[in-house]
């Protein structure tokens, strides 16, 4: 499934992209729907795509073991997840799963980082979103181990 | 001149204790006299012969002949607190210090940030301006508690996002099974609302490691240290500057707070503590 440059304007991680880069974004992505409970992908999953929720809330959490899953937090819509596709090693940190009906778009992670080396502005702008979220992740893990630490 | 002696508590009967958590309960009380008090303030609750305690009453500032304090079990008399009955008689003194100045909210977006047993303040913040609604543009409350079960004021919520220009979202750090909202701490929350930072205030109240990192994130966000408004509840004392307790930097929090804009307190070393 395919959507349009008009159809991510209205999702607000987008909104800082120029118009060319949007289209450039749509050329390389695609549109996924996932049911309640499904899996995105587990964690140690190799990651090609990096991916933002269009529609619906996601589940984010680690496992201890195969049937032991603890959820960290929640992925709302606008919010982007699956940043390991980017880097090396590309390993999932994480496991996602999906606790209500979602749309989401995946981006091919390789052409993305072919499209920075041209497009200097595009690569700054996505990697200073990236860098946001993992920096965001960190400080509410910091803010959880302090909860914890002060009970 | 007032010959009113400020130690002397108004006589207060206890007519409901509502349980909201495990560990917090809110008391009705009907005061033997008018009470008033303007939201953000707060009251010395007392019981004979145990002791009193500073509370922000979590009731609307609009009604004067009934006042709810919401009391976490965290000491010796809000344990005693805890175990009273409705027709049990307790004391109020105030109110006390510098409330919320909801006069500069109008005409602007109003995000508020809560934590813990911090929505009691904040509930009285959202009666005084769901009173003034037609004069604010947008009022998002946050609110984030440890577990579904710490979650305080349950109804609060539905109540809210039927309410014009107001939205409520919550979540807790662990869910259970039934829970179905947001899971993650309080500042996570910020990441979905849609704000208009320049004609905005931002308040936070709640437990002193979630006041720090919400205060971090809403500064991230773009918000302005004079458009922050932080409820610093745990600093409040005898309620009248006297005893010292209160002190924070240069500041008397029972005189000159217990609301402070984020620019009057940045340099105040430990303000976090």
């Amino acid at each position: 499934m395919k959507t349009s440059a008009d159809d991510l304007k209205k999702i607000r991680f987008f909104e800082t992209y120029t118009d060319k880069q949007l289209d450039k974004i749509v050329s390389i992505s695609s549109i996924k729907e996932y049911k309640v409970k499904e899996i995105l992908f587990e964690q140690y999953d190799e990651l090609s795509d990096l991916a933002v929720l269009l529609e619906g809330t996601l589940s984010l959490g680690i496992s201890l073991a195969a049937e032991k899953r603890i959820h960290l937090g929640t992925i709302e819509e606008g919010q982007l997840f699956s940043w390991s596709a980017v880097f090396k090693p590309h390993i999932s940190t994480a496991w996602i799963m999906a606790i209500t009906p979602a749309r989401v778009i995946t981006i091919n992670a390789k052409k993305l980082n072919d499209e920075f080396a041209k497009d200097c502005d595009f690569g700054f702008k996505t990697m200073s979103k990236i860098a946001l979220t993992i920096s965001q992740r960190l400080s509410d893990t910091r803010f959880q181990l302090m909860n914890q630490l002060t009970l | 001149m007032s010959h009113r002696n400020i130690y002397k508590p108004i006589r207060a009967k206890l007519t409901e204790v509502i349980d909201e958590s495990p560990l917090i309960k809110t008391f009705v009380l009907i005061p033997a006299e008018e009470f008033s008090f303007k939201t953000g303030q707060f009251i010395e609750l007392s019981v004979d012969g145990i002791g009193e305690a500073p509370f922000t009453p979590s009731s609307s500032p609009v009604i004067t002949d009934k006042l709810e304090v919401t009391v976490m079990k965290t000491g010796y008399v809000t344990e005693y607190m805890h175990s009273l009955k409705p027709g049990a008689y307790m004391g109020i003194r105030g109110p006390y210090g510098r409330g919320y100045p909801v006069e500069k909210f109008f005409g602007k977006e109003v995000l508020i940030l809560g934590g813990g047993c911090g929505l009691a303040p904040i509930r009285s913040l959202l009666y005084a301006l769901e009173h003034i609604k037609d004069k604010l543009e947008k009022v998002i409350l946050c609110y984030g508690s440890k577990t579904p079960s710490d979650c305080i004021y349950k109804p609060l919520f539905n109540r809210l996002n039927n309410i014009e220009k107001f939205e409520a979202y919550r979540t807790v750090d662990k869910a259970d099974e039934e829970w179905n909202e947001s899971v993650g701490v309080a500042t996570t929350l910020l990441d979905k609302v849609k704000v208009n930072i320049e004609n905005s205030v931002a308040v936070v109240c709640g437990p002193p490691i979630m006041m720090k990192f919400g205060t971090i994130r809403i500064i991230e966000m773009g918000y302005k240290d004079e458009q922050i408004y932080l409820s610093m509840e745990k600093n409040m004392s005898c309620g009248l500057g006297k005893c010292g307790h209160c002190m924070l930097g240069e500041f008397f929090v029972c005189k000159d707070g217990p609301v402070f804009t984020y620019n009057e307190l940045k340099d105040t070393p430990d303000i976090w503590k």
